[in-house]
């Protein structure tokens, strides 16, 4: 309902005859067809050949200098039950599944002077490095493809008050939006063989209640751009618990997996400094929990970027120190991917056709992943892209427990 | 002047001036100044088709909207990609300054982040064009020192040549410039740009108009001697001293579509 009246004042203010006097419109958007063929099954998931659709519209409305309004849509299809079957549309994307049709973002923006005040389901993103960011906390994600994730909308205030190299900003969000955790009877979630008889049922997830807000200070000088942010809210990956099922009388034994989402607080900061060769680039968040079984941990990265030529390198290494250890059980991608050196670098062979590779190693080398993409535009609207990715390790690793997901992707998308 | 003469190459800047009633100039500085200051403008606004040649002939377009508040070393600017569909939204911000490089920042809707360009980066072509990161800036005519080198006729129009020379050599990929600049109006007509001994790039300068009293190349082709690929930037839609607000060149701004 209050998706539906924020679309009829959104269609209200855009009809009314000041408004399309001076409105500028415009959109961008895309059909992307996409197939996965993995290498081998998955102990809990036999099916290696997955078809996936997503068409994309976002419309951006400019009624007037200092107000703009932002409107996107969703549209998808899987083969492979990753999608939801209805069609209604789904404003929040809290589901267990993706939506068939979903809301990607619906925002107003108003600016006058240095102030700009963004409302509405929007994207937030806080942090300098890549791969592993981990003061990004108003960045939930899309884990149905763990290596591969797409980011997902928030719904909230961001107001930003820019004075000359300072940047204030600060970030309200009344509800909170999870990340989406791989399906448990689908091969990102990891499922050891010996453990395949027992059946995994999906216990449900707990999503708090509660609002989630931060604040962020920005500074960029003549060199050096650095940060320093405070969060406090709710992880968006979660607490997995998993405990006995109820089963009816005679049948085996089964697991109920749940999840909670604790609230969290983090304390971080940003920096970028250019040198002579690379560009230093280096973000830290120290994570604490008032919840008993919660971590608390700090996060760091240390990458250098250069630029040289047709070529882009990205290389560091992403960082672990627990201060507390109290959960047994967590989906952290983010931790995941540290005590590891990552890297990434791309080449632009021509106009129309580039290269990238990624990678991520883990210092005791019980995980690895890497990552090879070649893609080539035609004309003004096509392009087709083929990656492969390898993985390997060991079950116990983060990575290594993906050792049997090693896929190919062709993907072919039309832009407009 | 971006790669060399001040303000010029740059973009922007490209759009020179001139007119047909100037006295001339034998003094490099002289004439530069009096370039430079022929391009003032308060604001500027232009649509830009790109053409990419590579070395085979193939053709890939790019379209940008570029609007620029202020002139020279004391100027902001905005460029964002119309086309192809998939950059549309793709915006980059150049902060210039009188006294050293440019402040750039690149904004990619794609994963919703802004990206400082450093100074070292500034040599690597954007986008996939001939131009580098470097050109897109626009120069204030003193960070550079001038010699007069002789004169030259570019399309048969008599120009001086001149070489210019950045004052903080570590500013700039190009250790020199040679320009050619029409002594009927002051107009920018070709700058090669080298690094060392080596011709790294060349702009001409071509369909030179005058633009609200403005002389402007409508037309500026970049060639990258290294990859035997050029880049065709045709101006449409050009206009000067359009209402701008401060407000709209700032990284909050170049995040809204």
């Amino acid at each position: 309902m209050r998706a539906r009246a924020a679309l009829l004042i959104l269609a209200a203010a855009l009809a009314s005859p000041s408004a399309l006097e001076a409105q500028t419109i415009t959109q961008r958007g895309f059909a992307d067809a996409g197939l996965f063929l993995f290498a081998q099954a998955a102990p809990n998931d036999p099916t290696r050949e997955v078809a996936d659709l997503l068409a994309r519209e976002e419309i951006f409305v400019k009624p007037a200098g200092w107000l703009q309004f932002a409107a996107g849509l969703d549209v998808r299809a899987n083969s492979h039950d990753q999608v939801d079957e209805g069609w209604r549309l789904d404003v929040s994307d809290r589901g267990e599944r993706r939506p068939r049709l979903g809301l990607r973002r619906l925002a107003a923006t108003i600016t006058r002077g240095a102030l700009t005040i963004d409302a509405g389901k929007q994207f937030i993103r806080w942090g300098k490095t890549d791969i592993v960011t981990p003061t990004d906390r108003f960045a939930p994600r899309d884990y149905l493809d763990v290596v591969d994730p797409e980011f997902l909308g928030v719904t909230g205030v961001r107001g930003v008050v820019q004075a000359k190299g300072n940047t204030f900003e600060a970030v309200w969000l009344p509800r909170f939006t999870p990340s989406r955790v791989p399906l448990l009877d689908q091969r990102w979630t990891a499922v050891p063989p010996a453990a395949t008889a027992i059946p995994l049922f999906d216990g449900a997830a707990v999503l708090p209640d509660g609002s989630q807000a931060g604040v962020r200070w920005s500074r960029s000088g003549d060199r050096v751009e650095f940060s320093a942010s405070f969060f406090d809210g709710f992880n968006h990956l979660p607490n997995v618990d998993v405990r006995p099922a109820p089963t009816p009388l005679g049948a085996g034994p089964a697991l109920a997996v749940s999840r909670t989402y604790p609230s969290i607080r983090t304390y971080g900061a940003d920096a970028a400094l250019p040198t002579r060769i690379f560009t230093i680039k280096a973000e830290a968040a120290y994570f604490t929990s008032a919840s008993a079984d919660t971590d608390q941990y700090v996060l760091y990265v240390v990458q250098l970027e250069r630029q040289t030529g047709e070529w882009v390198f990205v290389g560091g290494y992403a960082g672990e120190a627990v201060t507390a250890r109290r959960s047994s059980l967590v989906f952290a991608p983010d931790r995941g991917l540290t005590r590891a050196i990552v890297a990434r670098a791309s080449y632009t062979i021509g106009p129309t056709k580039s290269v990238a590779f990624e990678g991520a190693v883990r210092q005791n080398g019980d995980g690895a992943y890497t990552r090879a993409e070649y893609s080539q535009a035609r004309g003004q609207h096509w392009r087709a892209t083929i990656s492969g990715v390898a993985i390997g390790g060991r079950e116990s690793d983060f990575l290594g427990q993906y050792h049997r997901n090693s896929h190919v992707k062709a993907s072919l998308r039309y832009s407009f | 002047m971006s790669r060399g003469q001040a303000g010029t190459v740059t973009l922007g800047v490209a759009l020179l001036i001139g007119s047909l009633h100037v006295r001339a100039a034998d003094d490099a500085r002289q004439i530069v100044e009096e370039a430079q200051k022929r391009t003032d403008a308060a604001s500027q606004r232009y649509e830009g088709l790109l053409q990419v040649f590579d070395a085979k002939g193939k053709i890939a377009d790019k379209r940008w909207t570029f609007e620029r508040l202020g002139s020279h070393g004391r100027s902001k600017a905005v460029l964002r990609f119309t086309a192809p569909a998939e950059v549309k939204g793709v915006a980059l911000l150049v902060v210039n300054h009188p006294d050293r490089a440019s402040d750039q920042w690149m904004w990619t809707p794609a994963i919703e982040r802004d990206r400082r360009i450093a100074l070292q980066d500034r040599s690597t072509r954007f986008f996939g064009t001939d131009f580098s990161f470097e050109d897109l800036e626009e120069r204030d005519v003193d960070q550079y020192d001038y010699t007069l080198v002789g004169d030259d006729a570019i399309d048969g129009a008599a120009c001086w040549k001149i070489q210019s020379t950045p004052r903080q050599s570590k500013s700039s990929q190009y250790t020199r410039s040679i320009v050619w600049i029409r002594k009927d109006n002051y107009a920018f007509a070709r700058i090669e740009s080298y690094a060392k001994d080596d011709l790294m790039r060349r702009l001409n300068y071509a369909d030179i108009r005058s633009v609200q009293g403005i002389w402007t190349a409508r037309q500026l082709e970049m060639t990258d001697l290294k990859r035997a690929s050029r880049t065709r930037l045709t101006l449409d839609k050009l206009e000067y001293n359009v209402p701008l607000k401060d407000e709209d060149f700032t990284l909050q701004a170049i995040r809204r579509q």
